[in-house]
């Protein structure tokens, strides 16, 4: 696509982040003849997303309090490359206000919105005001801060959510059924927020459930031109975060679609913004949407609204950062085809979704047609608890969703990751379950129809009992190497004579 | 009589049969890519582990396998039969070696898993763990001293 300046807008970007996003920044960099500069904890010296950049920055110790979550660090860091920007990726520093100034006092620019437009819809009660003022629907509840008085919460009606104001991205949410856990649940919700953000205030939503998640991606120039850059249907999750991502929404109608871009822009329109934000909505079964969340920043499956609008919204990013119009090829993106990410997380979905920490054996990422995977991850690499457990982004396009879910079963089964277990299991389990093949699923699919997996086949059971037995035969002291052997009835005899016959 | 071929194998802590009629190939031994096939069909998935135990990963799923030669199956059989007497225990040499070093001495009080002592058998340390706590009330051999399988080790109150 032409821009307004046939030059790099920066000589350098300084990339605020670790891991996958990282590594994906300092991809399109490149592209763009920019040269990236990372930053890393001591955990991270020399982690893939360093050797990615052309240099790399040590801003601190391991826990992410000491390094990456480091204003003073990262803004030194930045004056000592001799960047001109800094972009934060995603999480971290991405949407804090106060961050985002210290990046333009220090003379830099920050590739993301204003720091009113972050502040301003940080509060997340503050945001549900705004919103409602603008004539956006939002999901029934409070909106001003929860007192002891409980009343407020009696008149929405049971189940409820409690949320946490600083909160967002599913973090600081507490589900009640009924009135008598209410005191309790929300003195532990205010101790939550408190802990986590520094901000105690909570505020309630009815549950609305069954309900789908969906999200606008939007793109807006410094000129006041905004685009819309259509949905992400983001309905399977685990603990409110999300596991799988796809674009177009499989389960709405194109009246809810238009209704769901004109609130996207009218949730834009409370506040002053540009560059990249996503606008979150619940939709219910009756094609009702409520207004859940604007995040101002790139999130994590922003790959699948590239894959269908052929866009590349991190170089968008930047040129906005470097004032740049968006032309009408952008704003008017056709959006081809049918995307979908499935993100493969370091945890075990037969312990419900727990985290687990470790080192990764074997290494192998999907490829071929339709195929695109964002990771920093490689063989013999430490997961370690400091840090997010996401190991890689696998995002597929098709021409369709019968043939992108087709597809995305082919992916996975390229994808092969050793050492420690991964979700890849339940998302190997999902592409093959009804209700997801149908597109007819909701936020509860995982709780309804996974639970804690499947039981162990017995095809299963038994193959993996061949395959441990005879890798052990074979590095057993004086054993015969052998490139193949084959499982016959009685099992062991035959084997034995393969291993003779050498 | 012992089968020291025979391997007994658990599947995510269930006794299981290894299926028949499957052929293997190494892909990348070093990383435990091994490629299955079975009627026509070929399935990639990884195999990794050492002695007993195991990992397989299948469609994504990893998969815990014990996976027990002669050795581990007496010492495991031996353990469960120690942890059903409730009376004074003789702690007997599951299999024949030299025995290397001796952790302990009479009056020592020990909890279960402890070590107690090491037999080599086969190039290979093997350690012996208190089958449950108790006081030790004697120790019948020494370090240096060859063991026959059976040989009284030592006695737990």
């Amino acid at each position: 696509l032409r821009t307004d300046s046939p030059r790099p807008p920066f000589d350098r970007i300084l990339v605020a982040n670790r891991g996958e996003i990282a590594v994906r920044i300092t991809r399109t960099c490149r592209e763009m003849g920019i040269s990236p500069i990372a930053v890393h904890s001591d955990a991270d010296a020399g982690a893939p997303h360093t050797r990615a950049a052309d240099h790399s920055e040590r801003i601190g110790a391991a826990p992410a309090g000491e390094s990456y979550l480091s204003i003073p660090a990262i803004i030194a860091a930045a004056v000592r490359s001799g960047a001109g920007a800094i972009h934060p990726g995603y999480g971290f520093l991405s949407e804090n206000a106060d961050f985002a100034r210290a990046v333009e006092a220090a003379g830099l620019v920050f590739i993301g919105p204003p720091p009113t437009a972050i502040e301003a819809l940080g509060n997340k009660l503050a945001a549900r005001r705004a919103v409602e003022a603008a004539g956006v629907p939002i999901v029934p509840g409070t909106t001003v801060a929860l007192e002891d008085d409980v009343s407020a919460v009696e008149r929405i009606g049971f189940p409820v959510m409690l949320k946490a104001a600083a909160g967002g991205g599913g973090r600081g949410m507490r589900r009640v059924d009924r009135p008598d856990e209410l005191a309790g649940a929300m003195a532990a919700a205010r101790r939550e927020a408190a802990a986590a953000f520094g901000d105690g205030t909570i505020y309630a939503e009815r549950l609305v459930s069954p309900a789908r998640h969906v999200e606008v991606q939007l793109l807006g120039d410094r000129h006041g031109r905004l685009a819309v850059l259509g949905e992400r249907d983001c309905s399977v999750q685990r603990r409110h975060q999300k596991l799988v991502e796809e674009s177009p929404s499989p389960g709405i109608t194109e009246a809810t679609r238009a209704a769901l871009f004109e609130s996207a822009r009218g949730v834009a329109g409370t506040v002053e913004f540009h560059n990249a934000a996503t606008v979150e909505f619940l939709v219910d079964a009756g094609g009702n949407h409520y207004f859940l969340e604007m995040n101002t920043r790139l999130q994590v499956e922003h790959g699948v609204t590239e894959l269908v609008t052929g866009l590349d919204l991190v170089a968008w990013q930047i040129r906005i950062a470097a004032g740049d119009r968006l032309p009408d090829a952008v704003v008017d993106a056709p959006r081809r085809g049918h995307a979908i990410e499935v993100r493969l997380y370091a945890e075990d979905p037969y312990d419900g979704f727990r985290p687990v920490a470790g080192r990764i054996g074997a290494w192998r990422m999907s490829e071929g047609p339709g195929v695109r995977v964002d990771t920093a991850g490689e063989a013999g690499m430490e997961v370690r608890p400091e840090y997010d457990p996401l190991l890689a982004k696998l995002l597929v396009h098709a021409e369709d969703r019968p043939a992108a879910v087709t597809r995305l079963r082919r992916a996975l089964d390229e994808t092969l990751i050793g050492g420690l277990q991964t979700d890849a299991g339940f998302l190997r389990w999902l592409v093959d379950d009804e209700a997801f093949a149908d597109g007819a699923y909701d936020t509860g699919l995982i709780g309804e129809r996974w639970g804690a997996g499947p039981p162990l086949s017995d095809e299963d059971t038994a193959l993996a009992a061949f395959v441990a037995a005879e890798a052990r035969r074979e590095t057993r002291p004086g054993a015969t190497r052998r490139v193949a052997t084959r499982s016959v009835s009685p099992w062991g005899e035959r084997a034995r004579q393969d291993a003779l016959r050498g | 009589m012992i089968d020291r071929d025979h391997l007994e194998v658990h599947v995510a802590g269930t006794a299981a049969e290894p299926g028949a009629g499957w052929e293997l190939e190494w892909v990348d031994r070093a990383s435990g890519i091994v490629r299955a096939r079975k009627g026509g069909r070929a399935v990639m998935l990884l195999v990794e582990g050492v002695g007993s135990h195991w990992a397989v990963t299948i469609r994504g799923r990893r998969i815990p396998v014990e996976v027990r030669g002669w050795r581990e199956r007496v010492l495991a059989r031996a353990e469960t039969a120690a942890r059903d007497d409730a009376g004074p225990l003789t702690v007997s040499a599951t299999l024949p070696g030299l025995i290397v070093t001796v952790a302990v001495r009479p009056g020592d009080e020990v909890q279960e898993g402890d070590p107690l002592l090491t037999i080599e058998a086969m190039k290979m340390q093997n350690e012996v763990r208190a089958p449950r706590g108790g006081r030790i009330i004697e120790v019948s051999i020494a370090p240096g001293q060859a063991v026959a399988t059976g040989v009284a080790l030592l006695r737990l109150e």
